[in-house]
């Protein structure tokens, strides 16, 4: 009987080694262990056997059955596996094919920019206000010291809607609105569109842009240098060169225009920044007096600095676009890069 | 304002390099635009001496010319004839490039070598024509560049002044600005004046009606000058700062008007009826003639310089044709005079006539000018155009302007610029412009205005001085201290960037076009007569009548945005743009509202291997407006087919409403727009007046409990009359109250085979679910067939 179990064993192994698919291995198994399998026939001799012998045997049996089962096992488990993988063979696919696309909007290169300013401003406590596109001659120049016979207003040319009401030239009139309603202090940015009469490549009649200003007790322009020097470094990024120079605005005094290093040459100089290495970038001063009148804030008492930039301006040496047209031409090849 | 290097120097003696002033001067804010070096490049032109010239011996014409460089002694071919041993002349050496691009080689002519070419004033381009090469000075050295030799190396700026500046509308005055850079004295320009004959107040009068209009009015009388050509150096001078020479006697006023930034006159004295000069104002819609040779109708307004007949001037503009300086003119009487900016500002304006004077004139010249730039341009005729000058000035200032007074205080300049200048530091700063310290203590400085800073008038003027003499550079940079109050934007403006961000996730591209449209778009678009939008803002002065009212809406704009893109082959267009219109009112100012308008064409997914290439359709655009409620949260919103827009396909467009209220309109453009605007596929557009859209946003997001129960759905096919719309369907289902009701979806619609003519088979799915329990068969069934029912009973539908 021993020598049966024996060659049993071998001969189940070598069954279930050269079984191929699962279904074989099955068989095998059945055929071995099942019921009326080979062992259960072997099995039979037991009553045939001593007291004495009985339990060796059936201890041998019972060896002979698991080393069967765990082959069993072991095999099934590679034939598995044997199995996905031909499954995942056949299954492969190109993957370098293009994925499915879904339509991909974009914002305008404007839009964009006012979201970039309006963030990095909203840390440093500016909040957003509006005021209208067609406004009041009062608004846009009389508030602002700009008179009739000012000369700066030569440096603008206006679109008229009637003697006195205009396309706003700036977005300063929302200065002047904000002030007028609510006293100090104020920290505000008033992103809009503007128009002027000139067309051609470098002007377009109608732009955007960002005012902001600042009024409370104690306003430098220590603290007008030290907001934009970190509004721009921000925008263009950390080392960036920033210079402050006198200028001229009716409604700002002392008065500056800021530059920054040129971002295309970093300041050696190219056709962009006329070699200067320089960038005009911003409008800026401490609010003149004059205007605080016409609002009706104590110049003795309070301070403020406003500034004001185009915004088609920082997106073109943002995103290095050359010709101011393409921002109104709506020209989707353009579009469809922001 | 142009300025040169060497005009400069002539007034201090500075010793900044040219890029150094350059920088310099944009930094005291006088910006400078552009620097240009004048006779640059020719610097291997030099001044040589002729050693010797011979006969060349196989050319009659041409001669051989040893040259002294100063280092060498070079042979040179020579064809000029005017050349003789020992004069000093122009070398081009070997490698120079003459204006024309033209290359000096070495050569050899008729078997001579030629190292180089002596110049004649054309191949220099200091002439136009010339004979025989330049002869030169015989102090100048060789080996010096000619250029430099010859005073015409130097370096052109040009300035952009601002308004408040016209103090820097000179030279001089520049000068002013280079002196306190450079610590230097400030050198009035030297010149010395003879007068001679008979005196001029026996031969001339000067009387001014309108004293507020015209201060000061200042002549002197030239006699027997000769008109003709500027000497040379005048020529250049104004030549290096732009300006043509005309004669000398213009040449002369012009020059001084560069100088030092006074505009000057000058009439023919013997075209001048009784020798008188009257200041007065102009009879109304009386016509003259501008030295232009322009008639001009005057107004009342008007400030003329008349004879005793006639205006003969426009004062502070242009002088008149009528007593114009001219070749057979041998007195000059010559006027300097003062006259208040808004008047000439308004002069000129009103006229169209803007002039060098003029200019200066409305920004303020300076009234103690008036004397020394009438004397500089005596003397400076009588030394190029010959003559005596009268004894005598003229000069009528009937109430002396007297200088402005401010006074500085040490604290409002500390509290404007955030650091602190000691009384005597800002004292220094202003006088090195000239301004006069009256008092001084501690706490501030009074000090006395010149009249050439017409702009220094408060003492915030004074601070931006202080700040500008003493450097923006050496202003600290500090952040603002105060209360941090963070301000969010407002409701409107956030739904707004929203609506924006939603359009963008729904793959649409923001454009931004013109506010202002031509005002046929509303023709194009088959607006009828009466239609609000046609009632437009005007623009009194556009650029183009394309460009000459205000939108009342974006339909035009984004159907020309869309046919220029088609007509770049972009068929597949999503385009969105979110902008304000404008109506008028009867107020002074528009009602200005936005609008959200977008379009769609082309296919709905992006071109792909395994993508649909399925066109869009209205229920796209409509589908596109449905995420948009659902995102806003927007309810009780209804799609009326009953009406839309002209140019919107009847069959295929609806106006959204909310109650009564049209919100917006949306469908397919109107085959014949489309032609109009060049749109060749189908195109399909959304207007939305967003103020009223998102007035019905729900602000609240309300929670409701899921069931944890199973659903159930019932399908059902039912034949409904074509005409019989799916809102109909689905208002009687949702309105006939069955129970356990949650879902229901239109999820077929078919019409042809095996559907009679005039029917439509609607699917329809209800979903049916409960909170409390798992529904039975038997309450579904009850419900189900209740809704159907109803469907039966309203509009006759048959269960298929």
């Amino acid at each position: 009987m021993r020598d049966n179990l024996e060659i049993m064993l071998q001969s189940a192994c070598s069954a279930l080694t050269s079984a191929e698919t699962e279904a074989q291995l099955r068989e095998v198994r059945v055929q071995f262990l099942g019921k009326k399998g080979e062992l259960t026939a072997i099995m039979k001799g037991m009553r045939d056997l001593s007291a004495e012998e009985r339990p060796l045997v059936g201890d041998l049996a019972n060896r002979v059955k698991d080393t069967v089962e765990s082959l069993f096992e072991e095999r099934l488990a590679l034939l598995v596996q044997a199995d996905i993988a031909r499954r995942l063979e056949l299954e492969r696919i190109d993957v370098t094919l293009p994925g499915r696309a879904t339509n991909s909007g974009s914002f305008h290169p404007i839009s964009i920019v006012t979201d970039e300013i309006v963030k990095i401003f909203s840390g440093m406590g500016f909040g957003v206000a509006e005021g209208p596109e067609v406004e009041k001659d009062f608004y846009n120049f009389e508030a602002l010291n700009v008179g009739k016979d000012h000369p700066a207003r030569d440096m603008q040319d206006t679109f008229y809607i009637s003697d006195d009401v205009v396309l706003r030239t700036h977005t300063s009139p929302v200065q002047i609105r904000t002030m007028m309603e609510q006293p100090p202090p104020v920290r505000v940015l008033a992103p809009g569109t503007v128009y002027r009469r000139d067309s051609d490549l470098t002007h377009s009649p109608m732009f955007h842009q960002i005012e902001g200003f600042l009024v409370d007790e104690r306003v430098t322009f220590g603290d007008l240098k030290g907001v934009l020097t970190r509004f721009l470094r921000e925008f263009f990024g950390d080392d960036l060169g920033v210079r402050f120079r006198p200028s001229f605005f009716p409604f700002t005094e002392p008065s500056a225009e800021v530059d920054i290093q040129c971002v295309i040459c970093s300041g050696q100089g190219c056709r962009v920044c006329k070699q200067t290495g320089w960038l005009e970038i911003l409008g800026c001063g401490m609010i003149d007096p004059e205007v605080f009148k016409a609002v009706n804030y104590d110049s003795e008492k309070y301070s403020g600095f406003a500034f004001g930039m185009g915004l088609e301006r920082m997106a073109m040496l943002k995103y290095g676009v050359n010709d101011l047209r393409l921002f109104f031409e709506s020209d989707l090849r353009f579009l469809r890069q922001f | 304002m142009i300025v040169t290097y060497n005009w400069l120097k002539q007034y201090v003696d500075f010793d900044f390099s040219p890029e150094d002033l350059s920088h310099r001067l944009t930094m005291a804010g006088l910006e400078v635009d552009a620097m240009e070096r004048l006779g640059e490049g020719l610097d291997s032109v030099i001044v040589a001496r002729l050693v010797s010239v011979d006969a060349h011996p196989e050319a009659d014409k041409l001669s051989i010319c040893q040259v002294d460089t100063g280092s060498e002694v070079v042979q040179v071919v020579c064809g000029a004839k005017n050349h003789r041993t020992g004069d000093h002349v122009a070398l081009a050496q070997v490698g120079s490039v003459l204006p024309g691009d033209f290359k000096i080689k070495k050569s050899k002519i008729r078997g001579e070598v030629s190292m180089g070419m002596l110049c004649s004033e054309s191949e220099l381009g200091l002439a136009d024509e010339s004979e025989g090469i330049l002869i030169l000075s015989k102090e100048f050295t060789p080996g010096q560049p000619v250029f430099e030799a010859l005073g015409l190396k130097d370096i052109r700026y040009e300035i952009g002044l601002t308004p408040n500046r016209p103090d820097c509308l000179s030279v001089y005055g520049v000068a002013r600005e280079v002196a306190a850079m450079a610590g230097k004295a400030l050198k009035a320009p030297a010149f010395s004046l003879e007068e001679q004959g008979t005196p001029l107040c026996e031969v001339a009068s000067v009387s001014i009606e309108n004293a507020e209009r015209c201060p000061r009015y200042a002549a002197r009388l030239i006699r027997g000058v000769k008109v003709g050509p500027s000497p040379q150096w005048l020529v250049k001078a104004l030549e290096s700062i732009g300006q043509r020479s005309i004669n000398n006697v213009v040449d002369v006023t012009n020059y001084v008007l560069m100088e030092l930034g006074h505009p000057l006159h000058a009439f023919d004295f013997n075209l001048l009826s009784g020798g008188q000069i009257q200041v007065r104002c102009a009879s109304e819609a009386e016509a003259f003639q501008t030295l232009d040779t322009q008639e001009r109708q005057l107004s009342a307004e008007d400030l003329m310089i008349c004879d005793g007949e006639r205006p003969v001037a426009l004062a502070g503009i242009m002088g008149g044709l009528n007593s114009e300086v001219n070749d057979q003119t041998l007195d000059i009487l010559l006027e300097s005079a003062f006259f208040s900016p808004v008047g000439i500002r308004r002069s000129s304006k009103r006229l169209g006539l803007h002039t060098e004077a003029s200019h200066r004139f409305e920004r303020g010249c300076d009234v103690d000018m008036v004397p020394l730039a009438l004397d500089r341009a005596a003397a400076m005729i009588q030394e190029v155009a010959g003559g005596q000058i009268a004894p005598g000035v003229l000069d009528q200032y009937p109430a002396t302007l007297l200088p402005n007074e401010i006074q500085i205080r040490v604290a409002s300049c500390t509290r404007i610029l955030g650091f602190e200048l000691s009384a005597h530091r800002i004292a220094e700063l202003l006088e090195s412009i000239g301004l006069s310290v009256l008092t001084k203590d501690a706490d501030g400085v009074r000090l006395s205005i010149p009249a050439y800073r017409p702009d220094l008038e408060r003492e915030v003027d004074l601070i931006e001085e202080v700040a500008r003499l003493n450097g923006y550079d050496n202003i600290p940079v500090t952040m603002p201290v105060g209360s941090l109050e963070v301000s969010t934007p407002s409701p409107r403006l956030q739904a707004r960037d929203r609506l924006r961000q939603l359009m963008v996730s729904l793959g649409c591209n923001e454009t931004i076009s013109y506010s202002f449209i031509s005002p046929t778009a509303w023709d194009r678009l088959g607006l009828n007569c009466e239609d609000p939008r046609r009632k437009n803002v005007a623009v009194l002065n556009p650029l183009s009548e394309d460009q000459s009212v205000m939108r009342t809406s974006l339909v035009p704009s984004i159907l020309e945005t869309v046919s220029r893109n088609l007509s770049h082959r972009i068929l597949d267009q999503r385009i969105f743009e979110l902008r304000p219109v404008f109506f008028p009112t009867q107020e002074e100012l528009p009602r200005e509202e936005y609008r959200l308008c977008v379009a769609i064409c082309g296919r709905r997914d992006p071109e792909g291997w395994s993508q649909s290439s399925e066109q869009v359709d209205f229920f796209d655009m409509k589908g596109l407006f449905e995420q948009l409620q659902a995102a806003m949260r927007v309810e009780k919103l209804s799609f009326d087919s009953s009406a839309s827009e002209p140019y919107l396909h009847p069959g295929k467009s609806c106006t959204l409403k909310v109650g009564k209220k049209v919100i917006g309109t949306l469908g397919e453009l109107h085959p014949s727009v489309m032609q109009s605007y060049d749109i060749d596929r189908p195109l399909y557009l959304l207007e939305l007046d967003v103020e009223a859209f998102l007035a019905k946003a729900s602000q609240k997001t309300s929670f409701k409990p899921i069931s944890r129960f199973p659903d159930v759905s019932r399908d059902s096919a039912l034949l409904v009359d074509e005409g019989v719309s799916a809102q109909e369907i689905l208002d009687i289902l949702r309105g006939a109250s069955a129970k356990h009701v949650e879902d229901i979806q239109i999820f077929d619609l078919y019409q042809g085979k095996g559907i009679e003519l005039g029917k439509k088979s609607i699917g329809v799915r209800v979903r049916y679910r409960s909170a409390e329990k798992t529904l039975t068969d038997t309450e579904v069934v009850r419900a189900h067939g209740k809704l159907i029912d109803s469907l039966c009973r309203k509009i006759s539908a048959e269960v298929r």
